[in-house]
């Protein structure tokens, strides 16, 4: 039961962040990098559900995250839909690994992993744009699209964390660390 | 990792390899179904941006309101003696064109719409508007203002429309320039190249072409069979900034003639009147 209230709060947490995403504006000076929330929430619940529970989520995620950002011009898409779910399912297996010693106190394993989830997302959907297109290429703009959110994702998931330890005990009834995995051993 | 994950990560990637095979309509049609549920959230978040945008715009001092209602006085009185000019040219125009036996000049039907969001993917310039099919609109509609194009609309909802701007890179658009015999394919530049983001390049031209920068750029019309493209003839898109040969074609940078970047109000041409 509690595991389905933390995996259905999680989904519900996901979908709304997908939709203020729509609503942050992009930082100019960054060269219009834009904050992204969803693989940050996505890392929260890979370190701390159960594998198929994760899994669960990575379809979930995914299948969103593609329909909210697919690009269909032309009679074609480019980054087709379902895509995302495989990227999500491997994040979600390297965070797995990590959930011992997430769950153990180290904390901030989830601002590391927040940030390489982030740029990695971004990069790979940078890589598949420029097969469909005119080949690789890489400039300042570039870098700074790939690593900027990244760099936001770090700075921003303690505050997840923060969030979530405060409502931790009314989800699992105590407030230490190890509440944060979502089903106990 | 247990021998049921390993099968239940397999079982996933088979799953998503199988819907990345859906048709690019079917993907639209699921996308279109993901609009129509979120609508209501974007609507509402867009009218909380809005009464912030509007908040922080109200934040003025008397002074600079009373330096900006002078300005609009002026630009109001030379707006009202434009606008009788054009009125008269407008009927000499339509005189000479039935006199030449000139196809009239479509009069497109416009369906009104608000942007309610520019869109967070990176990688894409697209920006979410408040019409749907409900209002006639399909895919492949261009898009414009009253001073030109702002691109075209690709997924369609109940509400809501997904619009890809001129600026992408996978935006094309058949253009001509005015005063020239110059035609070639527009689109937006990559990421990071050139100056403003919302530059495009109009390409293929010839490399002899004598373009001078503000020469304006407008829409070619092309004909696909029986049908005509996206995008009819004679829209403005922007004027040309800069003009390079290259080894095999010219290659022209152009700035839009709407600011893409601010843009607020635009109109769908859901067909002809």
């Amino acid at each position: 039961m509690k595991l389905a209230v933390g995996w259905l709060s999680l989904a519900l947490a996901i979908f709304f962040a997908l939709i203020i995403e729509e609503f942050l504006p992009p930082v100019r000076f960054l060269h219009g990098a834009r904050v992204f929330l969803v693989p940050m929430l996505f890392c929260y619940g890979a370190l701390a559900m159960p594998f198929w529970a994760t899994l669960l989520m990575a379809v979930y995620t995914g299948f969103l995250t593609d329909l909210a950002y697919m690009n269909v011009t032309d009679g074609r898409v480019e980054i087709a839909l379902g895509w995302s779910i495989v990227v999500f399912v491997f994040f979600g297996l390297f965070a797995h690994g990590l959930q011992p010693a997430f769950t153990g106190g180290r904390w901030w394993l989830h601002v590391l992993l927040s940030a390489l989830c982030t740029s990695i997302f971004l990069a790979l959907q940078f890589l598949m744009i420029c097969f469909r297109r005119q080949g690789i290429y890489f400039n300042e703009t570039v870098a700074w699209l790939v690593f900027a959110p990244g760099l936001f994702a770090a700075l921003l998931s303690p505050l997840v964390h923060l969030t979530v330890t405060k409502l931790a005990p009314y989800v699992h009834g105590h407030t230490r660390l190890r509440a944060y995995r979502i089903e106990q051993p | 990792m247990s021998r049921l994950n390993i099968v239940l990560v397999a079982a996933v990637i088979v799953g998503a390899i199988i819907l990345s095979s859906f048709g690019s309509g079917t993907m639209r049609r699921l996308q279109a179904g993901f609009l129509s549920a979120v609508s209501p959230f974007l609507k509402t978040g867009s009218a909380v941006q809005r009464q912030l945008g509007a908040m922080g715009k109200g934040l003025k001092t008397l002074d600079e309101l009373e330096a900006e209602n002078r300005q609009l006085k002026i630009e109001n009185t030379e707006l009202r003696a434009t606008n009788q000019i054009l009125r008269d040219l407008e009927a000499e125009n339509n005189k000479l064109r039935s006199a030449l036996e000139y196809r009239k000049r479509s009069i497109f039907k416009l369906v009104p719409a608000r942007i309610v969001s520019r869109d967070a993917a990176t990688w894409w310039s697209t920006v979410k508007i408040n019409r749907g099919f409900e209002e006639g609109l399909e895919p492949d509609q261009p898009v414009l203002t009253d001073i030109g194009l702002v691109g075209k609309t690709t997924t369609v909802s109940k509400n809501e429309s997904i619009v890809l701007l001129i600026s992408d890179e996978s935006c094309k658009v058949a253009a001509k320039v005015e005063g020239s015999n110059e035609r070639g394919i527009l689109s937006g530049r990559r990421m990071g190249e050139g100056g403003s983001p919302n530059e495009m390049q109009l390409n293929f031209l010839s490399k002899k072409a004598d373009l001078q920068p503000g020469q304006k750029v407008y829409t070619e019309g092309v004909v696909k069979g029986t049908s005509t493209g996206v995008f009819p003839s004679g829209i403005l898109i922007g004027a040309v900034k800069s003009f390079q040969a290259r080894p095999l074609d010219g290659q022209a940078i152009v700035e839009p003639s709407v600011d893409l970047s601010t843009v607020e109000d635009v109109f769908v041409v859901v067909g002809a009147k």
